[in-house]
């Protein structure tokens, strides 16, 4: 029976963005439940050698994870996958699945997981992280050993070129592993912005909608497929004029990202009278983005060290982050790289059954709080990223300060973790920067005593806003009251810069305001020293600068100052800039 | 057969990396090499084994090899162990 190709329209949000044209593949969920199934006498030897393939066919697997991972995101990010080869091929915990499999006569699978049950449950009674880690690490192995064993979905055919996965949800190995088979976007029906696989495919920009009432039984592979991960819809068996719509969209976007980013000229950008804007990349994971970052000498004005914990599902022990860091900053050593401390809580730990469940995440345990109360595992990143600091490229950034109390303990521990290295010789920066987000209003207020203190400033106008106003942005119910433009956040951002002048300490911009357009002339105007943006704005705000007349704007930045209302700054803001023409540089460049 | 008793030093305790490390030292060897922890004895070249442990600072593991190599290998792993597989604090 020739099943005909239905037109299908599914809404759903963009967790990482972009436009494909492609083909459907469904994935669907492999068996969760392990059965016991009788195995008789005569079947024996070949349930063992079943065990034997599921075991190569994995380690394959796990050797070109661990390949691709070192090409694309580093040494460190492939020791996870050397952790799971070694439990792969364990030969003693497989000779005893074997031995059971004979004597109680079943199935591979369930005996194996039987064993791997035992084996993690001590592990996951631990109070140490790190410990409970482990089972994380054995139970990748195992379910990918299991799905081997199991044979039914999830086998690696062969995926033609553009194939666009549809499945319940994806981990972070499997979108790696997918990418490397030229996949070119996701549809899941699980996770969220901050997920681990939201993470690793906005790093490696591929683009993922979540649709939460997928009905994949409903779906079917090779279907003409459009993926609008900016609108977040994706249309299976498109008509004709979709398809061309889309084709029209996607070359208006203009070539990709990374290309645009290697055609820029003149970093930092000048504005038309000449001021020097310095520009930098917010990074989470690293990927081709950083690459050309470092390439181009584009500094990282804020590197989320959290990832780390967000894609292991753990906090990474000091030698691996280590690891990180060094890399970076040799990556980067022609510029430099702002840490900023595991910032954790709120909404970055979902996942994890350790932390604390609260009434309020978005004013608790969140930023810096966990970690001055996790001392020694505030101390090992430190430690991590001193040692990586002989290059004097890197700075510390401190996330959530709310009080002087929160900075001086942070310093105290700082100060014993460079104490703990000189005394065992270690080179590191002596004088490394340590500087403060201010995302808290009580920071701005106190700055006074607090500013002078600190060695930098970066303004996390996401978190500042949303204290500033009350206003929860991810709250569909509020979220209209959220506004970076709302006069009271510009009045606050004026506030920190005058103090940040008068105690002579230079201030950026790190949330997404640093990569508006709009709000350029204000922050041009306030003379911010770095604006540290998501990589895809960094292209046309530098185009933008190029067109600002630096000494034209303080009427504006007054007018919207004196504003009383959000639409009022936003209207002011609008007429700046659709004021300012599209004027040729000398020696036509237009960047 | 050599028996000792010694102690897991580092911070982090047994967790993988360290966990690594000691199965691939004691492979290096002939002999049979058997840890155990309280009432759990376990082989030492399985990484499984060593990883049910679950043996954090401070517990207290004896150590057992027995084989044509023994005094090497248990030199080696003794010195693994009491280094604290290298770890810097």
């Amino acid at each position: 029976m020739k099943t005909v190709d239905r037109h299908k329209v599914i809404r759903g949000k963009p967790i990482a963005g972009g436009i494909v044209l492609g083909t459907s593949r469904v994935v669907l969920p492999g068996e969760t439940q392990v059965t016991e199934v009788a195995v008789p006498n005569a079947a024996l030897a070949a349930e063992i050698k079943s065990l034997e393939l599921a075991v190569k066919e994995t380690v394959s697997e796990l050797d070109d994870l661990r390949e691709s991972a070192i090409k694309k995101m580093g040494g460190p990010a492939a020791k996870i996958f050397e952790a799971q080869l070694m439990i792969a091929q364990d030969e003693e915990f497989l000779g005893q699945v074997k031995k059971d499999i004979k004597s109680k006569k079943l199935n591979a699978a369930f005996i194996y997981n039987e064993h791997i049950k035992r084996a993690t449950a001590p592990l996951k009674k631990s109070a140490d992280s790190y410990i409970r880690q482990m089972a994380l690490d054995i139970e990748a192995v195992a379910s990918r050993i299991i799905s081997h064993l199991s044979g039914k979905t999830r086998k690696n055919h062969i995926i033609p070129p553009n194939t666009v996965l549809i499945g319940k949800s994806f981990t972070p190995g499997e979108i790696l592993s997918y990418r490397r088979q030229k996949v070119i976007g996701f549809v899941v029906a699980e996770g969220g912005p901050d997920s681990h696989m939201g993470l690793i495919a906005r790093a490696l920009y591929l683009p993922v909608v979540i649709s939460k009432d997928l009905n994949l039984s409903k779906l079917q592979s090779g279907q003409a497929i459009i993926l609008d991960a900016i609108e977040g819809k994706v249309i299976l068996a498109p008509t004709p004029e979709e398809i061309s719509d889309y084709q029209q969209r996607r070359k208006r976007m203009g070539p990709a990202l990374i290309t645009r980013i290697k055609h820029l000229k003149d970093i930092p950008p000048k504005t038309r009278d000449g001021v020097e804007i310095p520009v930098a990349g917010n990074m989470t994971l690293p990927g081709p983005a950083e690459e050309i970052m470092a390439e181009k000498n584009i500094p990282i004005g804020l590197y989320r060290s959290e990832f780390l914990y967000l894609a292991g599902g753990t906090f990474p022990d000091e030698d691996t982050q280590f690891e990180h860091y060094e890399q970076v900053a040799r990556k980067f050593a022609g510029s430099s790289v702002v840490i900023r401390t595991f910032d954790l809580g709120y909404d970055k730990m979902s996942a994890d059954e350790a932390w604390p469940h609260e009434e309020n995440p978005a004013l608790g345990w969140r930023g810096i709080r966990p970690m001055l109360e996790m001392k020694s595992l505030f101390k090992d990143q430190i430690r991590a990223i001193l040692r990586a600091s002989s290059r004097k490229n890197l700075k510390i950034l401190l996330p959530m300060i709310s009080d002087i109390s929160e900075y001086d303990q942070a310093k105290r521990l700082i100060a014993q973790v460079k104490f703990e290295l000189k005394k065992k010789r270690l080179q590191f920066d002596e004088n490394i920067p340590i500087g403060i987000m201010v995302e808290v209003p009580s920071t701005v207020l106190i700055a006074d005593s607090l500013f002078p203190k600190v060695d930098f400033l970066s303004i996390g106008t996401n978190d500042l806003t949303q204290y500033i106003l009350a206003a929860d942005r991810k709250n569909a119910k509020v979220a209209g009251l959220y506004s970076p433009f709302h006069p009271a956040v510009l009045r606050m951002i004026k506030m920190t810069v005058d103090k940040a002048k008068i105690y002579g300490k230079p201030v950026s911009v790190c949330g997404e305001m640093a990569g508006d357009i709009l709000a350029l002339p204000f922050f041009i105007g306030l003379k911010i020293d770095l604006l540290s943006m998501s990589p895809n704005r960094i292209v046309d705000l530098c185009r933008t600068v190029k067109k600002i007349d630096s000494s034209l704007v303080q009427p504006l930045v007054h007018s919207v100052l004196a504003s009383s209302s959000t639409s009022s700054v936003i209207k002011r803001l609008e007429s700046f800039k659709n004021a300012i023409g599209s004027r040729r540089q000398k020696g036509n460049h237009f960047e | 057969m050599i028996k000792r008793t010694t102690k897991v030093t580092n911070r982090l305790g047994l967790h993988a990396r360290p966990a690594a490390l000691l199965v691939t030292t004691a492979t290096k060897f002939e002999s049979q090499f058997f840890i155990s922890k309280d009432s759990i004895r376990v082989n030492g070249k399985s990484i499984m084994g060593v990883m049910m442990l679950a043996a954090e600072m401070g517990t207290e593991l004896t150590l057992e090899v027995d084989g044509p190599d023994e005094i090497e290998a248990m030199a080696e792993i003794v010195k693994i162990i009491e280094s604290g597989f290298g770890e810097t604090s």
